[in-house]
């Protein structure tokens, strides 16, 4: 808006990623609430009118966190009501999440099981029949205000930072992180949340699952691959993709038009970000636990 | 020596997952020990600098991307290189169980993956690193 576009213009392409949490009611009321909030701020902050730009579109990837090595197959009871919380929250794409991703990349067998998952969801249980299908829960609605209520509170906290870079800046997401992250794991040492299989129902002895991996030679085959690419290009015309991109980086136009001249050029990610390093150096955090 | 243990937690490569590091982090500060965490994305010759340069007794590496294989046996090489072949070794993360034994085999001290307990690492780490 401050580059003088008018809100409906672009506000119904954007688009949320959320998380998918193990508390079942509260993470169908963060949606609702989210939506909720988006709506509102849409309309009466930002002035859209059209109603596209009211709807908040959102994907969905169920907590990573959630899933235990321990007896790794309740992980697919995990994921499926993580997944179902997010589709009865209104979510528009989903990522469910491997059981076998805490011991090492996923195999095929789990993928597909993830995806089948969804299907499962989308296609046998009803979930999808209507929208919204707990609006007027008084439990869900209940949460959902609180949610919304508690939102507007951190927002004014980022206000009062002076916005969000400055409060990353001032690493206050970090520490809201890292303190609800530990207070979790100190609720799990302390019994106090039961992870079933981690902290209670525990198996003397378990069977080692089937896990991916990864074949070594992969990595010279792909640096090879990379290789063949470069020693196609025109060279010339790379360099001088890179030089615009540092360019337009100097100043604050709009970068998606370089960036998508140099990427027919097959200029790499590593170069691009290289060329953005350049100009803007790193950002380094200061890590706050 | 006297003092506090010194531990370096580290992550190398190019994962982002911190939350685990950062919980070890905390949970190692409150049992008395001095916690340098060396942030994202450090290479092998970063943390070795940095677990030298600090002193450290102990460095916890945390990788969750499936690089442990590479990144590990590097950064193991690097200390022995540069005479701190004594800087006990732990790595955390998604380390599969042949891997696990492979790592112990090569020089660290343990693995500790998902479901471990701080207060098992606590305890670990004050039973290996001499007074």
């Amino acid at each position: 808006m401050e580059r003088g576009l008018d809100v409906d213009d672009f506000a119904p392409r954007l688009s949320f990623f959320f998380n998918a949490h193990l508390d079942f009611f509260e993470e169908i009321a963060k949606y609702r609430a989210a939506r909720r909030i988006w709506a509102t701020q849409l309309r009466e902050k930002y002035g859209a009118k059209n109603p596209r730009s009211w709807l908040m579109r959102f994907h969905t990837q169920t907590a990573g966190v959630s899933l235990t090595a321990q007896q790794p197959e309740v992980n697919l009871i995990r994921t499926a009501i993580e997944a179902l919380a997010a589709v009865l929250g209104g979510t528009q794409s989903l990522h469910t999440n491997s059981f076998d991703e805490a011991l090492a990349l996923p195999t095929e067998n789990a993928v597909r099981l993830a995806l089948r998952t969804q299907q499962v969801i989308a296609h046998e249980v009803g979930a999808v029949n209507t929208i919204d299908p707990l609006g007027g829960s008084y439990y869900v609605e209940h949460l959902t205000a609180e949610l919304e209520r508690q939102a507007y509170e951190y927002f004014e906290r980022i206000e009062k930072l002076g916005g969000v870079v400055p409060a990353i800046e001032e690493n206050f997401f970090q520490r809201e992180i890292a303190e609800a992250s530990y207070r979790y794991q100190s609720e799990v040492e302390a019994k106090q949340r039961i992870i079933v299989g981690v902290n209670r129902y525990q198996l003397d002895e378990e069977e080692p699952i089937e896990i991916l991996r990864i074949d070594p030679a992969l990595e010279p085959q792909q640096i090879e691959r990379v290789q063949a690419v470069r020693a196609r290009r025109d060279s010339a015309a790379v360099e001088q993709a890179l030089a615009e991109l540092k360019r337009v980086a100097e100043g604050d136009a709009n970068l998606m038009e370089p960036i998508m001249d140099a990427s027919r050029l097959y200029v790499t990610m590593g170069e691009m970000c290289d060329a953005l390093r350049d100009v803007w150096g790193t950002w380094r955090e200061t890590p706050v636990f | 020596m006297a003092g506090p243990i010194r531990v370096v937690v580290a992550k190398p490569g190019l994962d982002g997952h911190d939350r685990g590091a950062k919980i070890i982090a905390r949970a190692l500060r409150d049992a008395g020990m001095e916690v340098i965490y060396t942030g994202l994305h450090q290479t092998p010759e970063q943390i070795v600098e940095t677990a030298i340069q600090e002193d450290a007794d102990a460095v916890g590496i945390s990788i969750l991307s499936g690089a442990h294989m590479t990144l590990v046996p590097r950064i193991l090489a690097l200390l022995r290189e540069n005479g701190a072949e004594d800087v006990l070794v732990v790595v955390g993360g998604t380390i599969p169980a042949d891997d696990a034994d492979e790592l112990r085999k090569q020089g660290v001290a343990d693995v500790f993956g998902p479901g471990a307990t701080t207060t098992e690492i606590v305890d670990f780490l004050k039973g290996a690193v001499p007074a």
